[in-house]
């Protein structure tokens, strides 16, 4: 039975970066729009543009802290 | 609705749209451009396994409201770009509303149409804000170019403002999201430890684990009760220091003592523990919470949207010429140009030209009012026939439109808040749980002093009032789901417990019970003139004109050519067409003998000599305004008209309608004297309506209704929008409010009724932790589960 005392503490690890990916999801705004990401699967890719293809979900935070 | 929906996202096609995709060899109709350009992709890709297999089409609506005079180049002046375009490194970056997104597929056609445009750096598309977030290089492309662009395939865009609430709404619907997301991985965790204690309580489990596990326990609950469970804190804390007492008075004395007395029982290794019932206590309660924010958020957003920026500009007059300024930047003694089709931008007094004006906003009138130098105009009417010029006298709040709007802020102040039921209950419910909690207490201490404070601990957990806050949240989140899927938008809570009682509707005349559109009647014809050339005639003779009824004849399909066409204001048109000299106007201007002239609004077509074809105008009743009136007739409630029209008109439509109390010739401000007298002798007045005239007296009524194709002010002082204009969806709406108050009291009831069930047994002491927290889920999920049932009415 001892062997509780490491399974519990990496348990509690797992839940630990389970709740650090919610948050991060969260605050990328990934629930924002459930709607439309559920249907992406079924358009047709654009070719991302070259001089912005880098941009990241976090730029969208910033444009939303007006 | 009679007609299919759409056959891409199961929306009602609405009327006059046809969008039509080959699939399958058949031709099915769309809702809008967005679906089709999507269904047609799906075919030529050869994905009609997606219809095949599709669970759910997307359901969403908004009505698609043709926006007749858009001027996009407005929106490039420097001076309207700055209140919603920033710069960052040399692009700009601006947020729009965008009306007619129906589903995902609209949001990808909007991005694909603009991710072509060369300077479109990024485009995002929201479908469930009906937003979109586009960065640009103002080197390679206009703001306007981006606006015309989206307007192109048939959705209507523009800046808005951002409503204050918004921005808050937004901020704590992504914290709430937080707090639960994390109370609900730590009660997971807490519960599966809980139940090893459980099973404890039955085996025999060593001690040593037993305060292994409740430590891990300790651990776990501790950010909920730190964290999650804040807003419960604060909402008490105000509570108290007003001197009132409410659900989360009790809610956070049971959260903290019951983490404080589990802390102190683990570290002392006695006693019992409660952090599971802690954890699960604090996210059953945020589920209700967020649901409610969560429909908070989305009215926020939808009030948002309907706040479009439409920058007014006005050609002013100065020595140089004719120079472009925004409308704010006029003052008082400025001369303005206005143009044919242009909005008038500020009160002022003409001083040359004459022409006829649309004053639709202010009175309800479609029929322009004819304008000579010395009369009045003001800001927001729309001159329609000849350029005038016009000396401002007013601007900013001194206008007529600002008074309105006064006027409206003065009538939503006085409208009192209705306390709703639940709100009451759970005053009640506080006080009555704090007192048999401290008599508990104190019997306790008398007959077993060291369980008192366990007793008392177990009854304000297990008298959860959990079941209670979700009661109300939970039904009209769904409720409100139902509605959005009839195209309504409902932009308070508090409507569904007003819909069933409302017993007396005021209806406005024009846009609301009718289209607010003309279209042909009865034709006469004369001296042999088949119909179809009578009408080609009109037709060609009206073209170019911005009257109403001009447009209504212009619509119809010519060939034939006008040489010599002269206009004479407020009177009609003449024209040479095949070498003959035709007029069409009203009866005085072709001189019609008055045993030819008829009663209503006609139109007469004829050479010099000889009258040809009479045609009579009406604003048609929408499709579906009689039904709704004998709905409400059945319904036993008491109808009434209130309109700014003084015509005959008026009275035909009431007596077509069979509605007896009419109020024609009011103002404004008469409407809302109308329905204060209504409510003074104590009824619940519901109000419909669609323009500027109608916002003060739709922020007065116990209820308001306003038309999606009405004015943006009055969709702003309404508690619920009828999108794509169907009236009768309103009597559905109140089905379904009767059906939710009843999900409402079950709910309600099962609560009450758990808690007195429960209660004897925790005052005697008989509830163990594993039975307060299984007592305290399994009543939660049955209102959760109650409330769904509400998803299943089908609309």
């Amino acid at each position: 039975m001892s062997i509780i005392y490491i399974l519990i503490p990496i348990a509690m690890l797992f839940v630990l970066i389970a709740v650090g990916v919610f948050f991060w999801a969260v605050r990328t705004e990934q629930f924002d729009d459930l709607d439309r990401q559920g249907a992406s699967i079924l358009f047709e890719e654009e070719t991302p543009k070259a001089p912005d293809a880098h941009v990241s979900a976090s730029n969208n935070i910033e444009a939303d802290k007006r | 609705m009679s007609q299919k929906p759409c056959f891409h996202c199961n929306e009602p096609v609405l009327t006059g749209s046809n969008f039509i995709t080959r699939i399958d060899g058949v031709d099915q109709v769309m809702c809008c451009p967005g679906c089709q350009a999507v269904s047609q992709a799906i075919v030529d890709a050869g994905l009609l396994s997606y219809y095949k297999y599709r669970t759910e089409p997307g359901s969403r609506q908004t009505a698609l409201v043709p926006e007749s005079l858009n001027h996009f180049s407005a929106y490039d002046l420097p001076e309207v770009q700055q209140d919603f375009v920033q710069e960052r490194d040399g692009r700009e970056e601006v947020t729009l509303s965008i009306d007619g997104i129906t589903c995902a597929a609209c949001a990808w056609l909007i991005e694909h149409k603009l991710q072509k445009l060369d300077g479109v750096d990024r485009i995002q598309v929201n479908s469930t804000t009906q937003r979109a977030f586009i960065r640009w290089q103002p080197s390679l492309v206009k703001l306007s170019e981006i606006l015309s662009a989206i307007g192109s395939i048939g959705y209507n865009a523009a800046p808005f403002q951002l409503d204050d609430q918004e921005v808050i709404s937004k901020r704590n619907s992504r914290r709430f999201l937080l707090r639960l997301g994390l109370a609900g991985f730590a009660t997971m965790q807490v519960m599966m430890f809980a139940l090893a204690l459980y099973a404890g309580y039955f085996t025999d489990l060593e001690t040593e684990f037993r305060d292994y596990f409740r430590w891990v326990s300790m651990i776990f609950a501790a950010p909920v009760v730190f964290y999650s469970a804040q807003p419960f804190y604060f909402s008490a804390i105000r509570a108290i220091l007003s001197g009132k007492l409410n659900m989360d008075v009790s809610v956070s004395i049971a959260i903290c003592g019951a983490y404080i007395a589990s802390c102190v029982a683990t570290i002392q290794g006695t006693g019992e523990v409660y952090f599971e019932s802690v954890s699960m206590f604090t996210f059953f309660l945020l589920l209700g919470r967020y649901f409610e924010q969560n429909a908070r958020q989305k009215a926020s957003v939808s009030s948002s949207n309907l706040h479009k920026l439409v920058p007014l500009t006005a050609s002013l007059v100065t020595e140089q010429g004719i120079e472009e300024v925004p409308a704010k930047k006029l003052q008082v003694g400025n001369i303005i140009l206005v143009s044919p089709g242009d909005v008038v931008a500020a009160d002022g007094k003409i001083v040359e030209g004459t022409s006829g004006i649309n004053e639709s906003m202010l009175t309800g009138e479609q029929l322009p009012i004819s304008k000579a130098p010395g009369a009045e105009v003001f800001a927001g009417t729309i001159n329609l026939e000849q350029p005038i010029r016009v000396k401002v006298t007013a601007i900013g709040q001194d206008q007529l439109v600002a008074e309105i709007i006064r006027l409206q802020e003065l009538a939503s102040n006085a409208k009192p808040a209705i306390a709703l039921t639940a709100d009451k209950l759970a005053r009640y419910f506080s006080a009555t749980i704090l007192t048999i909690a401290a008599i508990t207490y104190l019997v306790w201490r008398q007959f077993a002093p060291e369980d008192a404070f366990w007793v008392t601990l177990s009854v304000l957990v297990a008298t959860c009032p959990c079941a209670l806050a979700l009661a109300t949240p939970t039904a009209v989140t769904c409720a409100t789901g139902l509605f959005t899927r009839l195209g309504i938008i409902s932009r308070n809570g508090s409507v569904f417990e007003k819909l069933p009682k409302i017993n007396t509707v005021v209806f406005d005349k024009t846009g609301t019970l009718t289209c607010g559109s003309f279209s042909f009647g009865d034709i006469q014809l004369y001296e042999g003139v088949d119909k179809a050339r009578a009408l080609a005639i009109a037709s060609a003779l009206e073209q170019g004109s911005l009257h109403p009824i001009a447009r209504l004849f212009a619509r119809i399909p010519t060939t034939l050519e006008v040489t010599k066409q002269h206009h004479l204001v407020g009177a009609g048109v003449e024209g040479i067409i095949e070498g003959t000299r035709y007029l069409i106007g009203s009866a005085e201007y072709l001189k019609v003998p008055s045993a030819l002239v008829f009663p209503g609004q006609w139109v007469y077509l004829g050479t010099d000599s000889n009258l040809l074809a009479a045609f009579e105008i009406q604003d048609r009743l929408r499709d579906d305004a009689k039904e709704t009136i004998a709905a409400l007739k059945a319904k036993n409630i008491k109808l009434q008209i209130a309109s700014g029209d003084t015509s005959a008109h008026l009275q035909q439509v009431a007596s077509t309608l069979g509605i007896a109390e009419v109020n024609g010739g009011l103002k404004p401000k008469g409407k809302l004297e109308l329905v204060e007298s209504l409510r003074s002798n104590n009824t619940l007045v519901a109000m419909f309506g669609d323009g500027i005239n109608d916002a003060p007296v739709l922020a007065g009524a116990d209820l308001s209704v306003a038309m999606g194709s009405g004015s943006a002010i009055a969709k702003n002082s309404a508690d619920l929008i009828l999108l794509g204009d169907h009236l009768h969806r309103f009597v559905e709406a109140m089905n379904i409010a009767g059906k939710t108050n009843q999900i409402i009291r079950q709910n309600l009831a099962w609560a009450l009724g758990y808690n007195v069930f429960i209660l004897p047994l925790a005052v005697t002491g008989h509830v163990v932790p594993y039975i307060a927290a299984i007592g305290m889920s399994a009543s939660s999920l049955i209102v959760v589960g109650n409330s769904l049932r509400l998803l299943r009415l089908k609309p």
